[in-house]
């Protein structure tokens, strides 16, 4: 599955990318470890709630920016700096998108992708 | 304007799905809510409510009393009614209580929605007026001898109004908790407002008794003199500011007109900008990405771009009010974002 991410991880200034199911799951997460566990433990079931009818919103915060992106299946959280283009990021999501619609006939998370 | 619904239910996890599940509406109505009847009629005071959505089980006054009340009080404000235990002869008993919809649970929430926005619409049926001087515009409807509900709002304060007209007659004027007279004193205060014109009065007693003339040139007086209206002086009056407070931030309006000058200066015509109001109704969405924010270290939210593939996009300012920017899709997203920013 990281696969599926390295074009956006691989970009400079972007600091880590979590993808959350429709039902506030957590799909996929790439940040450092100690992060990652707060991001585990949370419970995101509200987050998602609150994003019901939003396509996508760019948020721009003290130190950084955080860009979220519905899929087929869930959102797409990207943490960058201030200097990432968001041109770039939403072309890179765009790319990504048809990946993550849910597959048909698979169960469990790897339903959603598609490769 | 945006209309406020007011969805009353004492069962927390319906009110709170029905909130949510009606974000998608946003841009057509906002949603408020109480636990019971009681907690509504402090919301009807307080607001400017366009329509009622309630449940009729409740503790403390029930949905058959309170559509009671808002037919003897707020007769222009149309009420839904939503029950778990539906019976035909419940059914026309609201029906007949004045209620304009009755919809059994569970429901459809989409079924809901429609059912509200056939109703707002009929709040405009007769046309919306932007930036329009409101003694004018009210001595026009005196002139054409109108029978018609207008709903106002004032550009400055964004506070709402509504006064009804019989035949060109000035019956009763309703704002927060004001009625009558005063309320009429309040409304043609304002300088600049935006106008709902519904083309029907409800059954009412005349409360203003008085030409329309006297009531403006009254209105005129007060703002001059700086009189508050009577009813509004038994408001308590405002904390004293102690001397080393900071300096007041500046009001809505004023706000709000910076930053349209900011963003016209910086980017001419190019900004996009349709319309800047503020709107508390992104408070629970901003509560969200706030907390978001402080889980990543990102730190305070500053301003949130927030397209939902409607025919404007939004840009939300979290403050003590949020200030909202409705902007055309295709503006340059980037460089909004920095000159809000700096």
């Amino acid at each position: 599955m990281k696969e599926l991410f390295k074009d956006i991880l691989n970009m400079e200034g972007v600091k880590g990318v979590l993808f959350l199911s429709l039902q506030g799951d957590v799909v996929f997460k790439k940040f450092s470890s100690q992060l990652e566990k707060k991001l585990e433990s949370r419970d995101w079931i509200h987050f998602v709630g609150s994003l019901n009818g939003i396509r996508e919103t760019d948020l721009v915060y003290d130190n950084a920016r955080i860009y979220i992106r519905k899929t087929g299946s869930g959102y797409l959280l990207i943490l960058m700096d201030f200097f990432v283009s968001a041109a770039m990021v939403r072309l890179s999501c765009d790319i990504l998108l048809p990946a993550l619609k849910p597959m048909k006939g698979s169960k469990g998370f790897k339903r959603l992708f598609k490769k | 304007m945006l209309k406020n619904v007011l969805i009353v239910d004492d069962d927390q996890e319906m009110l709170l799905s029905l909130k949510n599940g009606l974000k998608k509406y946003g841009d057509s109505f906002s949603v408020m809510t109480a636990k019971d009847g009681l907690e509504a009629l402090e919301q009807l005071k307080k607001n400017i409510v366009s329509l009622v959505v309630t449940d009729l089980k409740m503790p403390r006054m029930d949905g058959f009393a309170l559509l009671e009340h808002i037919m003897e009080h707020y007769p222009d404000i149309p009420v839904i009614i939503i029950t778990g235990y539906s019976t035909p002869n419940m059914e026309q008993l609201a029906l007949d209580g004045g209620a304009v919809g009755y919809i059994a649970k569970p429901f459809m929430l989409e079924n809901l929605a429609r059912s509200i926005m056939a109703s707002l619409r009929r709040e405009s049926e007769g046309g919306t007026l932007h930036s329009v001087s409101s003694g004018i515009f009210l001595q026009l409807m005196e002139m054409e001898q109108k029978t018609c509900t207008i709903r106002l709002e004032d550009k400055d304060s964004g506070q709402k109004g509504v006064l009804f007209f019989l035949d060109g007659e000035l019956l009763d004027a309703r704002v927060n908790n004001l009625q009558g007279r005063p309320a009429a004193y309040k409304i043609f205060a304002w300088d600049k407002v935006t106008i709902t014109i519904q083309n029907v009065c409800p059954k009412m007693d005349n409360k203003i008794q008085s030409d329309l003339q006297p009531v403006i040139l009254e209105a005129s007086r007060l703002k001059d003199e700086g009189t508050p209206v009577e009813g509004e002086a038994d408001q308590p009056a405002p904390e004293p500011v102690p001397a080393d407070t900071p300096p007041a931030k500046p009001g809505p309006s004023s706000y709000m007109s910076t930053i349209k000058r900011k963003l016209e200066a910086e980017m001419g015509r190019r900004h996009g900008l349709v319309d800047i109001y503020q709107d508390n109704s992104w408070n629970g969405l901003l509560e969200q990405i706030t907390s978001v924010g402080a889980l990543f270290g990102a730190g305070q939210l500053k301003v949130g771009y927030i397209d939902r593939g409607e025919t404007s996009d939004f840009i939300v300012l979290p403050d003590e009010q949020t200030t909202v920017l409705s902007v055309n899709p295709k503006c340059p997203k980037e460089k909004i974002l920095q000159v809000l920013i700096k």
